[in-house]
């Protein structure tokens, strides 16, 4: 757990950080959507995945698993496709939806094309990963150490693209040898 | 508003399935607080709605879908839900669980509790949510496989979300173990529970749901559910833990064997020479390509295979279990480990048992080497040991009831009463369900387990895996250092009652809230005080913050699913061992020679259980003591209980 808080973001407000997002490594993924759940209590103080703001999309047939999660992006689509502006970066560089210009009307959801948001099906508000302002939930309760927080400089890049590579081979998109 | 207690979704369901109408109902305080959930809700339900006048395939049956308050809690390994009714395999009480994601989508859907009365004049399947629930026409799903099934519904209802637990071909035709099969390849898969929602011309129950669920005292209960966690986490289970998420229950083939419990050639013996090659390491070098796990489990016991090439290739499927590879591997003499892969798949996809199918096709192949069936029985299939052909012929006749797969298709005991003769002598069965996958003559406490379970010759309602796999830190802290000696000798019939008994309530718990068996029989890390622990901060029932309290409440389960059974006519005399694992020393293997001593380990089990030794019935004190007076009335109407 310690290895995780480590990476973790400085909670001190003002202090020089460089941005942060969460990586996932899909090869550790099982599956079991324990994040979904930290996530929900986290943010609503229930046991409700349907209120995650990190989705793990499944077929099972196919043996796809990809949890899904904010990719606190450079150039968000979702903030560009919010007409009350909304979405703003916060004092920790954070991708962040302020409840109270939110109208849900679902113009980041479908702007997004990382499922990295969504909306709220109680507030039917936007909802999306805010790194739980340092210690995010759900790298707490993966207990195969598949989320991390990385920052989004040369080896957070790498780390990423590493997760990505991994998917792309599983879902065929890169061809391994038979 | 809403249900005093938290960590349930407050609702349960009873559905009309004569009339088609769903009635939504508040959850009973008492239901929660004396009998927690899952296994222990059902066992007052059953009593309450069937008994002797019922037959398990009529609209007089109901089934009944139920969780527990850890079910999608974030407790590890809580993903898990059941099933329960009468059974149409062995008339008596029915319980099956399973793991997989449609347990917490049924609560988080707005339901505890599903029960399902009477039989649909259609094929139906019933749709919960978001607090609602109705039935929907399922005609164009009767007939198709579980995927079919499940992929169906989810495109109906355009959400690739739903979670689903469906009944396969098997369930519909009337195979006494039909099973019902959770998302792809989970199974709730014993005792036929398929079969009854056949009947009732149920195709399935689907679920989506964003309702949530609450704590009592949301920060008190992530803290003690972080030191269960932690205890998962402890060293002294590392190598138990790993081996689970790296082989799951595959690695039982080589450990089972090692000791001589291996079921072989239809239980003749328990060592089995071949066992490497349906083992842990060949399955996980060449044919496992995934980890995954149940909801919310950081054990992760579940493995994905494929088979790349030859006449079983197929694309990644959920592995068989243990007892899969047992049921159709040693248990037939088949050492060819990708037909096991196809004949676990197939069941599952046919959504049938594998366990029974495995064993009567076992017993099968046995009367074939004895000479009590022949070609002119099977229709001209050649059942010598091991012939994959043969096997696999007929589990699709067992599934549709053609020819001689209508004989097997009622299991081994009523075929072999059909058969005559001395097909009896081969029927492993313990009050009609066959044998699991262990072998008392091997491990004495298995006798017992299988004798007294109330479904039958199933290992998951007692099976001690103390003195079985070594733990003796366990032992000690449980039943005391000078009882350690004799409980841990795997071969010694002595203590064995008491720890049954003790590892009975256990599981009644385990059951109830409900969680895995993995975790609690191996490794034994949860115990009572895992209970006191955290159900009172996620419910807020305090009284189950008290031990006493806790015990109390696992005996009145196991009580009451005891009389439920006796109220149909079980009583010592049917908690007995089949001839074969009773009268025949083990023959070859580690376990060379042994045989249990039941009688011994019953005297024991019935004195501590509180049950009348000649009868196995329960003392009028007992009942009083655990609060099941209505139990002890009805009873004694029907003359079945006697002045102690």
């Amino acid at each position: 757990m310690d290895r995780k808080r480590e990476a973790g973001i400085p909670k001190k407000k003002g202090s020089s950080i460089l941005k942060k997002a969460l990586a996932i490594d899909n090869s550790r993924c099982t599956g079991c959507r324990n994040c979904e759940l930290a996530c929900s209590v986290e943010h609503t103080q229930t046991f409700n995945p349907r209120r995650s703001r990190i989705q793990v999309l499944k077929k099972e047939k196919r043996d796809i698993i990809m949890p899904v999660v904010c990719l606190q992006c450079e150039n968000p689509l979702c903030q560009e496709a919010c007409p009350t502006g909304a979405i703003h970066r916060n004092e920790e560089e954070i991708l962040t939806v302020n409840p109270n210009s939110c109208i849900g009307c679902g113009n980041c959801v479908n702007a997004c094309i990382y499922g990295g948001i969504a909306i709220d099906p109680i507030t039917l508000k936007a909802i999306k990963c805010d790194l739980c302002g340092g210690n995010p939930a759900c790298v707490e309760a993966c207990e195969y150490d598949a989320i991390s927080v990385v920052t989004l400089d040369g080896d957070g890049l790498r780390e990423r693209a590493q997760g990505v590579g991994d998917l792309a081979k599983k879902y065929g998109l890169v061809r391994e040898e038979a | 508003m809403g249900f005093r207690y938290k960590g349930y979704a407050g609702k349960y369901l009873d559905v009309d399935l004569d009339k088609g109408k769903v009635h939504i109902k508040d959850m009973e305080e008492e239901w929660a607080l004396l009998y927690l959930g899952g296994t222990g809700i059902s066992s007052k339900i059953l009593w309450d709605r069937t008994g002797p006048e019922t037959h398990p395939l009529s609209p007089d049956n109901i089934l009944i879908v139920g969780t527990g308050p850890l079910t999608g809690s974030m407790f590890s390994p809580s993903g898990r839900f059941m099933f329960s009714g009468m059974s149409p395999q062995t008339g008596i009480w029915a319980e099956s669980h399973s793991g997989g994601f449609f347990g917490p989508e049924m609560k988080y859907a707005g339901f505890d509790f599903i029960i399902l009365n009477g039989r649909s004049p259609n094929p139906v399947y019933l749709y919960l949510n978001d607090g609602d629930a109705e039935l929907k026409d399922a005609s164009d799903m009767w007939g198709r496989e579980t995927d079919t099934t499940t992929d169906m519904i989810r495109e109906q209802h355009k959400d690739p979300s739903i979670e689903t637990a469906t009944i396969g071909p098997a369930g519909e035709n009337g195979v006494l173990y039909g099973c019902i099969i959770v998302d792809y390849y989970r199974a709730a898969g014993r005792t036929g529970l398929g079969t009854v929602m056949g009947s009732k011309n149920v195709k399935a129950i689907a679920a989506s749901g964003a309702l949530g669920l609450e704590a009592h005292d949301m920060d008190a209960y992530l803290e003690a559910n972080e030191e269960e966690l932690a205890k998962v986490n402890d060293e002294l289970w590392e190598s138990s833990i790993a081996s689970l998420r790296k082989y799951g229950t595959t690695d039982l083939v080589a450990m089972i064997n090692e000791i001589g419990r291996l079921p072989t050639k239809n239980h003749w013996t328990g060592f089995y020479e071949d066992a490497d090659d349906i083992g842990p390491e060949v399955i996980a070098n060449k044919y496992r390509i995934n980890q995954e796990a149940c909801y919310g489990c950081g054990i992760g016991c579940k493995y994905v295979f494929r088979v790349k090439e030859g006449r079983f290739s197929r694309g990644p499927t959920g592995g068989p279990e243990y007892e899969t590879l047992m049921a159709f591997g040693s248990n037939c003499l088949n050492n060819d480990i990708e037909s096991i892969f196809h004949l676990g798949t197939r069941c599952d996809l046919l959504g049938m048992d594998t366990i029974s199918a495995g064993k009567t096709i076992g017993f099968a192949m046995e009367l074939w080497e004895k000479g009590i069936i022949d070609e002119e029985d099977t229709g001209g299939l050649d059942l010598s040991w091991g012939n994959v052909d043969a096997m696999i012929q007929l589990v699709e006749m067992i599934a549709s009831r053609e020819g001689f797969g209508e004989l097997l298709s009622k299991g081994t005991r009523q075929a072999a009463k059909a058969i005559g003769n001395d097909a009896w002598k081969y029927a492993v069965h313990v009050k009609g369900l066959e044998a699991s996958g262990q072998d008392p003559r091997a491990h004495q406490s298995v006798g017992l387990t299988y004798a007294t379970n109330v479904r039958g010759a199933d290992h998951l309602r007692s099976l001690s895996s103390l003195e079985e796999l070594g733990y003796p830190e366990v032992i000690n802290a449980r039943f005391g250092k000078e009882k350690f000696e004799e409980i841990s000798k795997i071969t010694s019939p002595v203590h064995k009652g008491e720890v049954i008994k003790d590892i009975e309530d256990l599981y009644a718990l385990v059951d109830s809230a409900v969680i895995c068996k993995y975790g609690t029989m191996w490794p034994p890390i949860y115990y009572f005080d895992t209970f006191t622990n955290v159900i009172p901060p996620l419910t807020g029932m305090s009284q189950w913050g008290d031990p006493e309290f806790v015990r109390t409440a696992a005996e009145r389960i196991c009580h009451l699913r005891r009389a439920y059974n006796h109220r149909l006519g079980i009583t010592r005399e049917q908690e007995t061992l089949p001839r074969r694992l009773l009268k025949e020393p083990m023959p070859t293997g580690p376990a060379k020679g042994g045989l249990p001593d039941l009688d011994y380990m019953l005297d024991e089990y019935y004195e501590l259980r509180g049950c009348d030794k000649e009868t196995g019935l329960p003392k009028k004190d007992k009942l009083r003591e655990l609060g099941l007076e209505y139990v002890y009335h009805d009873l004694a109407r029907r003359g079945m209980m006697q002045s102690y």
